[in-house]
């Protein structure tokens, strides 16, 4: 025991004298560059304009602002790839394992090709190859004249509300509190009467009428893209870049999430099968009320490391000057404002906090299905 | 039973019947595939195969802008390879990957003597030195060849190498001191790997681009790659510590008291009785940590170090070659080269983790 704390103690003097040595070095080399480290420079004018914004912002706006833009822009786009990344991942990891020979290869093949390919070569490929050779403005895809597709992004028709985010915010927060309520009577009903009610469907479809009946009740403008002089206007558009980087990330990542499927489909028992079936249950029965919970509980611990990864990723976006974090922060205004220590810390703790957020929030997750036998 | 294939007709309509149009469903799902399969693969031929331009070295070589345009890959091969080596050096760079493939060798004999030592020594030891000396120069009369000029298949190739033996000898030592029994030794190991895992791998690169030259006292200074090398082992070495800290965690217990009970002390304990069993174990966990890394190493183009992606991206935009088809092909080329390298890489990961689960099950 003597020993141990020997050790501890020249652990301890190693670090202290790493961190020592670090500090003044960067101290002297901070006064030899005329830099300051001060939060300060978080307040100042920003002045550069940034490409896709989730709430307003313009070069007016202070750095903090664009700094929370550019945080939401990762966020956006951690968010949708992860929920493409887990559909596509859900449906290869069914299809390899059909009983159809055909359907399981493909999804097979699928796996080995994308699972191979550095993710970043796939979003250049998505983004330099595919989107560079859609049409431009002028001649672009449409749908139904209402959405159009062309080499300057996505565009469909955006919502405008007088006090939109107070309006959202509510209609959401509703409509999912009804589908909840919703959702434990219909559980409650059934374990009195055993009726089944399709609660899944019926709570799913409030979920999206409440917002939509309240917002229609406050009163509802669309507004179109039009065709400008150079470009479209109005609307609401996912920039080429953010295509790609959704697109790229989501098929990269789904070949990991589709392993993890079929491993955990695989690993509930025949028997779980065979006991269902001779109690009646039909095949979609069967899949979506015995195997599917059961396997979602080996799913979890998995998938969070690939949810973790795919948000890790998202930096990839640098490469292609989608404005996130990186490219925004550690780009733009690192070289505006020059504050590499204050700079590089935020960001760090920014990517520490949400990796955290995420984990906690899947192990959670993972604490309440894994208690949910029985009552 | 409806599955059940009829007795009379040849086989292979059993199969087929069996496996492709057992129930409606079935039918609707192989017809969709084939669909699938019948739009993906006739345009992939026909731009790769019948409308591609294969033969000749230069741009007019490719009138059509759109088709696959092998004559680009052909002129630029070498730097793909070389990147912007000097062009009377590369032998050397060729010398030394064959050494570093001759090195390798070892692990296709099964029964090579001592072979995890002898490989480890090798890699770790032996060859980095080998590799410095040669790709770098500077001694033995052989030119100095600056960091600034490394590219290429060749980067991706160091960047691997290198990362892979500064990170096992760390990420043991990392494994080791969090399950130390001293509290100090263990909490600091395991904010370290925490850390670093939480954050992407481009930040990481770009605290090593940014923030060392902070850290350096005055006049001290490290190249640019290196300091990309080193973030990448911090990295790394984070990734392949957990993978080896799961093998560590499935020694069953009495191996620690047998060797306790031998009067082993902890290094020796260590060394001779439990990483001689976790490493193995640990080898196709390790090798799959490789492979992600081997992908990674393609985010070094936005720290402005251009490995193999990175040469084909600038090639691709020379003006004189620029076309929806050039940089078609350039891309199909890298991917081929990472698809093959991986695909292999992760099969010989699959035999691995055959191969151990076979033996213990002998053990057992």
């Amino acid at each position: 025991m003597k020993r141990d704390l020997i050790y501890q103690f020249i652990l301890l003097i190693i670090i202290a004298c790493v961190a020592f040595v670090i500090i003044t070095a960067t101290q002297t080399n901070l006064e030899r560059l005329g830099v300051v480290s001060s939060i300060d420079f978080l307040w100042k004018r920003a002045g550069f304009e940034i490409g896709q914004t989730l709430i307003a912002y313009d070069a007016n706006a202070t750095i903090a602002r664009a700094f929370i833009v550019a945080l939401l822009n990762t966020l956006l786009l951690a968010f949708v790839s992860i929920i493409c990344a887990s559909i596509l991942g859900l449906v290869i990891g069914i299809s390899r394992l059909s009983s159809n020979w055909l359907v399981s290869r493909l999804a097979t093949a699928y796996v080995e090709v994308f699972r191979n390919i550095p993710s970043l070569l796939q979003i250049f490929f998505w983004y330099f190859v595919v989107l560079r050779s859609l049409p431009r403005s002028q001649d672009s895809y449409s749908l139904f004249d209402i959405f159009y597709l062309n080499n300057r992004g996505f565009y469909f028709p955006a919502p405008i509300i007088e006090n939109g985010v107070f309006w959202i915010a509510i209609s959401l927060i509703l409509g999912i509190t009804a589908s909840f309520l919703f959702n434990s009577w219909a559980k409650k009903y059934q374990y009195k009467t055993g009726l089944a009610i399709p609660d899944f469907a019926i709570s799913l479809l409030i979920a999206i009428c409440v917002p939509m009946l309240i917002l229609m009740l406050v009163g509802v403008a669309w507004e179109f893209p039009q065709l400008g002089r150079f470009s479209y206007k109005g609307g609401f558009v996912f920039m080429p870049e953010f295509i790609s980087l959704v697109v790229g990330l989501s098929m990269y990542n789904a070949t990991y999430i589709s392993e993890i499927v079929r491993s955990s489909f695989k690993s509930v028992s025949w028997g779980q099968t065979e006991a269902a079936m001779s109690l009646g249950l039909s095949r979609q029965m069967v899949l979506r009320l015995i195997i599917f919970p059961q396997a979602l509980r080996t799913m979890i611990p998995p998938l969070t490391t690939v949810y973790l990864n795919l948000f890790k990723s998202t930096s990839l976006a640098a490469a292609i000057a989608y404005p996130e974090i990186i490219s925004v922060f550690v780009g733009t205004v690192n070289n505006l404002v020059g504050q590499p220590v204050i700079i590089m810390t935020l960001t760090l703790l920014v990517y520490t906090f949400v990796s955290l957020v995420i984990a906690m929030f899947l192990h959670w997750y993972n604490r309440r299905i894994a208690f949910m036998t029985g009552n | 039973m409806r599955d059940q294939i009829p007795n009379s007709g040849n086989r292979l309509w059993g199969w087929v019947h069996k496996n492709l149009f057992s129930s409606p469903l079935n039918t609707c799902l192989t017809l969709l595939s084939l669909a699938i399969i019948y739009a993906l693969l006739v345009p992939a031929f026909n731009w790769l195969i019948v409308e591609a331009q294969w033969l000749g070295s230069t741009p007019q070589d490719c009138p059509d802008k759109s088709a696959a345009c092998w004559p680009f890959i052909w002129a630029r091969f070498d730097q793909f390879m070389y990147g912007l080596y000097p062009q009377a050096e590369r032998w050397r760079i060729n010398l030394g990957v064959g050494l570093g493939v001759l090195l390798t060798l070892p692990i296709f004999f099964p029964n090579f003597p001592r072979k995890a030592f002898v490989l480890i020594f090798l890699i770790v030891i032996v060859y980095p030195l080998i590799g410095m000396i040669l790709f770098l120069g500077g001694q033995f009369g052989l030119a100095h060849v600056e960091t600034s000029q490394w590219g290429g298949f060749f980067l991706t190739i160091v960047t691997a190498v290198f990362v892979l033996s500064t990170s096992l000898p760390l990420a043991v030592l990392l494994a080791l001191g969090r399950q130390s029994s001293i509290p100090l030794i263990r909490i600091v190991s395991a904010t370290w790997i925490e850390l670093w895992r939480s954050v992407p791998a481009l930040v990481v690169l770009f605290v090593a681009i940014i923030m060392f030259p902070l850290f350096m006292p005055a006049g001290w200074e490290i190249d640019k790659l290196l300091r990309a090398l080193i973030a990448l082992t911090i990295l790394m070495s984070t990734y392949l510590a957990e993978a080896i800290r799961g093998a560590l965690l499935s020694i069953p217990k009495e191996q620690y008291e047998a060797a306790n009970a031998l009067g082993l002390g902890y290094w020796q304990r260590t060394f001779l009785v439990v990483l001689p069993q976790a490493i193995p174990i640990a080898l196709p966990q390790i090798t799959s940590t490789f492979i992600g890394l081997f992908k990674e190493t393609t985010i070094l183009i936005i720290i402005g170090l251009f490995d193999l992606l990175g040469m084909v991206q600038i090639a691709a935009t020379d003006p004189t070659w620029l076309s929806q088809g050039v940089s078609a092909t350039a891309y199909l080329f890298v991917a081929l080269f990472f698809w093959t390298s991986c695909f292999c890489l992760s099969r010989y990961s699959a035999y691995l983790e055959r191969k151990i689960s076979v033996s213990q099950f002998h053990q057992s």
